[in-house]
């Protein structure tokens, strides 16, 4: 059966970054030089040609986009200088865009000026909305915000997330298992069936997204090869884990006021929570911090070509990190009541963390759901052929 | 035949000739197997012979030396050289008696090195018998040669040029510069052919009806150039050099004819676009065009107006090879311009609007040379190549949705079957024989299998035809760009030159001759001529044969039919050939045991 193709996809994927591979004449040297490809996931030069000829849907449903981790080895070696490595970055802002339904992705990456309307309208709202909700005189207050009210807000925007993420993944993962042959039945079918699914979610969420071991293997291959204390796998880790650490406090927090914990026990979670989410948060403020550099600096391939929206997702973390030490350094300072900058900076702190998270979907951020997923179905399909090669 | 009817040399008897022997050892190729000794004794006694003797290299300058300072001093009348094939030295030998003041057509080549040392490797008593009677057989015939002179006749300093395309138009200035006068006649009733139809052409990007008016203003200047447009080419006569050629002109009023006297005829007369079928590749759905249909829309289209039917288009989709590489029975050739011109179309439409989406389908790109510059810059402005297999085409259809749908299996994306919405499908349709029956009866012109006419030799006679004084240029011959069409023109002018600027022509008096007295008119020669060189004439008051020398080719068909012998082929009479024949099976000459 022919599949109709879009025969703009390449003038629209070429709204999201410098991606012209009109220059590209499927050599596939791109192919051959990549650390990545194998023959369960070859890339970069079939997708430059599913992007050519218009085949939107392959495109962006592929889980060969996020197997990439654009070391730029492909791009030094095209004869043609179509940049194939800035090609599968671009297809991948494009296919976040393109899972997304609500156009607000879309209107982020292609236009800075609606990332910035959209991102201050949203601070303005979550800032403007904690600053007016007025406590009652029983409700505890941090930095003068109801608790209760952070609390909800974010769970309603948890929540929010959860569904258009689960949304989103849904369409590129019924593309992704039925281009390759994986059903219910081949991944629950029996108990055999069961170790392998079991096995690649390991993969994919243990040994890959929180491990990173194909990005560290990736990241040798970088010409010229980073410092260790700044190398993309890295801070990329320390970014990860440090993220994690913040939101592991948050969670601790928030999960001893639930069950009511009571007497000397919260001094102690408390503390077990501060210490953590600091580690977490000087973690992540390294990473992010370096993150910035590497870009300003263009130092590699990664880092060549920025859109407004992946500067946006850096800064949001950024700031969040920031604001967070000052208000945790202010707690420390010798007066009884907060400060008024203090009340400031965590309405600020508190209003970037929650569009952070309501934004995951429609920015670079959308790469932490689409990634393990896609490597889920690599593992799948690493199983299949080793199988096949056994037989 | 009797002998008798021979006409030797100053009317020297056969055996009294003095004819000189030479028996190459061609460094060993021959003296290795054939005892060249025992060769030269054998012929040393043999009547008539004067010099018989062996040479290392015979074809080496010193013994050219050697053999002209022999027959000058023995006052020689014939000579015999057996070496290699004449076709290696015929030339050579035949130079040194002419060098040596001796009638070139007394010289005979024998091969004993083809027929003899290589073909008898391990029979060497056996190849020296053979070499011998060979060489006897060739002073026998050299007995009776005649001394012959080279045929010459005056030229006309004037060729007919048929046809005004590029080609023929440039060929007619390169007629006039080189001092030639030019007769053009075109049968359309204006000059320029295809070119002068187009705008913008590859390579060079001018106009093609921009350099058909510079050329036709250029001839408008000379006054050695007539043009006669509406016209036909309908009569030829007389022989090359001295062609009279009958010319219809179509006027409003009728026809008028007249007559121009010319040297050489240059057949310029281009090619027909190919026509596709109802259906074929969608041909005859609103939207489906050829090649020259889509080049004729984006001339006229104003920059970002790229309009067909009223309507913006788009998106172009190509399919390449369309009439051409077809299988058995069709069109078998490439057309070799095709791919070319659709990526210089394509590169135009970006040109006119960068937005319009283009989908190149095809089964190879041969654009060869700089064209490849034309494809890679179409490729970097967004044109899209797709390639499918030879046998699964690409198939358009209408959509549901409206537009036109390009179905492709294509051989780079995984060979995935693909639909490609399109506003516009070109058909790349490429070059097909002109139908000209007229023409190729009038001047004999040989078609090849192609439909297209045919050259002597691709490399060595790329312009000549087997018709003497006849030349094909352009795409009359064989699928090519404007460019290759002139060059071929150009060349056609030179051997026009060749042929006419002397004045006069010469050539080989090995030629048929008829004897009147026994001819009967029986006409059988006249049909078996493939040259047409025969013709009835009245003799003595009655029809008999004639043979034009300068349009026979001496190839002896005529010989055999004739029922009362009256036909004899100059150096090759057949009193020559029987005594070469009787004397090669005289007794065996006894032969020594060659030296180890």
């Amino acid at each position: 059966m022919a599949t109709l193709v879009n025969p703009n996809l390449i003038t629209d994927l070429q709204k999201f970054g410098a991606a012209d591979v009109n220059a590209c004449f499927s050599c596939g040297n791109c192919t051959a030089i990549c650390p990545l490809a194998d023959n369960d996931a070859t890339f970069p030069r079939r997708f430059i040609r599913l992007a050519q000829v218009g085949l939107t849907d392959d495109l962006v449903t592929s889980k060969e986009l996020w197997t990439c981790y654009q070391c730029g080895m492909c791009t030094s070696r095209c004869p043609q200088e179509a940049d194939p490595a800035e090609f599968m970055a671009t297809a991948r802002r494009y296919a976040i865009a393109k899972l997304d339904r609500t156009g607000i992705a879309r209107a982020m990456y292609t236009s800075p000026v609606a990332a910035a309307v959209i991102s201050l309208v949203g601070l303005v709202i979550f800032g403007g909305f904690f600053a007016s909700v007025k406590a009652t005189a029983e409700e505890r207050l941090v930095f003068g915000v109801p608790y209760e009210w952070i609390h909800l807000v974010g769970l309603v925007v948890m929540i929010l997330v959860v569904l258009i993420a689960v949304f989103n993944l849904a369409m590129m993962a019924r593309a992704t298992a039925k281009r390759d042959e994986v059903s219910a039945k081949s991944l629950f079918g029996s108990r055999k069936a069961w170790g392998n699914t079991l096995r690649a979610v390991w993969y994919s969420v243990g040994v890959e997204s929180l491990g990173q071991k194909r990005y560290r293997e990736d990241c040798e291959d970088d010409d010229p090869k980073e410092p260790l204390y700044r190398r993309r796998w890295l801070i990329h880790f320390l970014t990860v884990w440090g993220f994690l650490a913040l939101f592991a406090a948050t969670l601790i927090h928030y999960g001893s006021d639930i069950i009511g914990l009571q007497g000397a026990a919260v001094g102690v979670v408390a503390l077990v929570a501060r210490v953590v989410g600091t580690i977490g948060g000087i973690a992540m403020m390294y990473g992010v911090t370096w993150f910035m550099i590497n870009r300003k600096q263009k130092v590699s391939a990664a880092a060549q070509h920025s859109a407004p929206s992946d500067w946006l997702f850096l800064w949001m973390l950024w700031i969040t990190g920031l604001t967070g030490f000052i208000i945790e350094v202010s707690l420390y300072l010798p007066q009884d009541h907060p400060q008024p900058w203090a009340y400031v900076l965590f309405l600020v702190h508190v209003a970037i963390a929650m569009e952070l998270v309501l934004f995951l979907p429609f920015t670079k951020f959308a790469h932490v759901m689409y990634r393990p997923v896609a490597l889920f179905f690599y593992a799948l399909a690493k199983q299949r052929s080793a199988e096949l090669q056994s037989v | 035949m009797s002998e008798n009817e021979a006409t030797p040399v100053g009317k020297v008897a056969p055996e009294d000739r003095r004819i000189g022997v030479y028996i190459c050892h061609c460094g060993g190729n021959i003296s290795d197997y054939v005892d060249v000794e025992a060769v030269r004794e054998a012929l040393a006694d043999e009547p008539g012979v004067v010099v018989s003797t062996t040479e290392l290299f015979a074809c080496s300058d010193g013994t050219q030396h050697d053999m002209i300072d022999a027959i000058k001093e023995k006052q020689l009348d014939g000579l015999v050289v057996a070496s290699c094939s004449p076709k290696l030295h015929q030339v050579t030998f035949r130079n040194v008696a002419a060098r040596a003041g001796m009638n070139p057509y007394t010289y005979s080549q024998v091969n004993v090195r083809e027929q003899g040392s290589w073909a008898h490797q391990h029979d060497k008593a056996g190849a020296t018998e053979k070499v011998i009677g060979l060489v006897r057989s060739s002073v026998a015939k050299t007995r009776l040669s005649d001394a012959l002179e080279p045929l010459r006749f005056d030229t006309v300093p004037r060729a007919l040029v048929v046809g005004a395309g590029i080609a023929g138009l440039r060929a007619a200035i390169g007629l006039a510069e080189i001092g030639l006068e030019a007769v053009v006649v075109e049968k359309a009733p204006e000059v320029g052919g295809w070119v002068g139809r187009h705008g913008e052409t590859f390579p060079s990007n001018a106009a093609g009806r921009d350099q058909i008016a510079s050329l036709n203003e250029q001839i408008k200047q000379r006054r050695d150039i007539t043009v006669y447009t509406n016209a036909e080419l309908t009569g030829k006569s007389g022989t090359f050099g001295n062609y009279s050629a009958e010319i219809t002109l179509h006027r409003d009023g009728g026809d008028k004819t007249l007559t121009v006297d010319v040297g050489s005829i240059i057949v310029a007369t281009g090619f027909d676009s190919y026509a596709p079928d109802d259906g074929e590749f969608g041909y005859g759905i609103e939207g489906v065009v050829t090649l020259p249909q889509f080049k004729e829309l984006v001339d006229a289209s104003e920059a970002g107006k790229l309009i067909y039917n009223g309507r913006p288009v788009r998106s172009v989709g190509y399919v390449y090879c369309v009439g051409s590489r077809q299988e058995a029975g069709g069109n078998e050739y490439c057309s070799k311009f095709c791919c070319t011109a659709a990526i210089h179309a394509s590169v135009l439409v970006n040109k006119l609007d960068p937005s319009v989406r283009q989908f190149h389908l095809y089964r190879d790109v041969r654009a060869y040379g700089r064209n490849e510059l034309l494809y890679n810059e179409t490729r970097d402005a967004g044109s899209v190549f797709l390639k499918f297999a030879d046998d699964a085409p690409p198939t358009v259809a209408k959509l549901p949705s409206g537009g036109l749908g390009l179905t492709i299996t294509d051989l780079l994306t995984d060979s995935r079957e693909v639909t490609i919405p399109v506003d516009l499908v070109v058909l790349v349709t490429g070059m097909v024989p002109r139908q000209n029956k007229s023409l190729v009866d009038l001047l004999k012109l040989p078609l090849g299998t192609d439909g297209f006419f045919n050259e002597i030799h691709p490399k060595l006679r790329p312009v000549e035809t087997v018709v003497d004084g006849v030349m094909i240029a352009g795409c009359c011959q064989s699928p090519r760009t404007a460019g290759e069409s002139v060059a071929a023109g150009l060349a056609a002018v030179a051997q026009s030159a060749a042929l006419l600027k002397k004045g006069y022509a010469e050539l080989e008096p090995l030629v048929a001759r008829i004897d009147p007295e026994k001819c009967t008119g029986s006409g059988d020669c006249l049909t078996a001529c493939p040259y047409d060189s025969i013709t009835s004439i009245e003799w003595d008051g009655r029809q008999i044969a004639s043979v034009d020398p300068a349009t026979c080719k001496g190839c002896g068909g005529c010989i055999p039919v004739c029922g009362a012998d009256a036909i004899d082929l100059l150096g090759y009479t057949d009193a020559q050939m029987r005594a070469a024949i009787e004397e090669m099976f005289e007794a065996s000459v006894p032969v020594k045991e060659p030296v180890a």
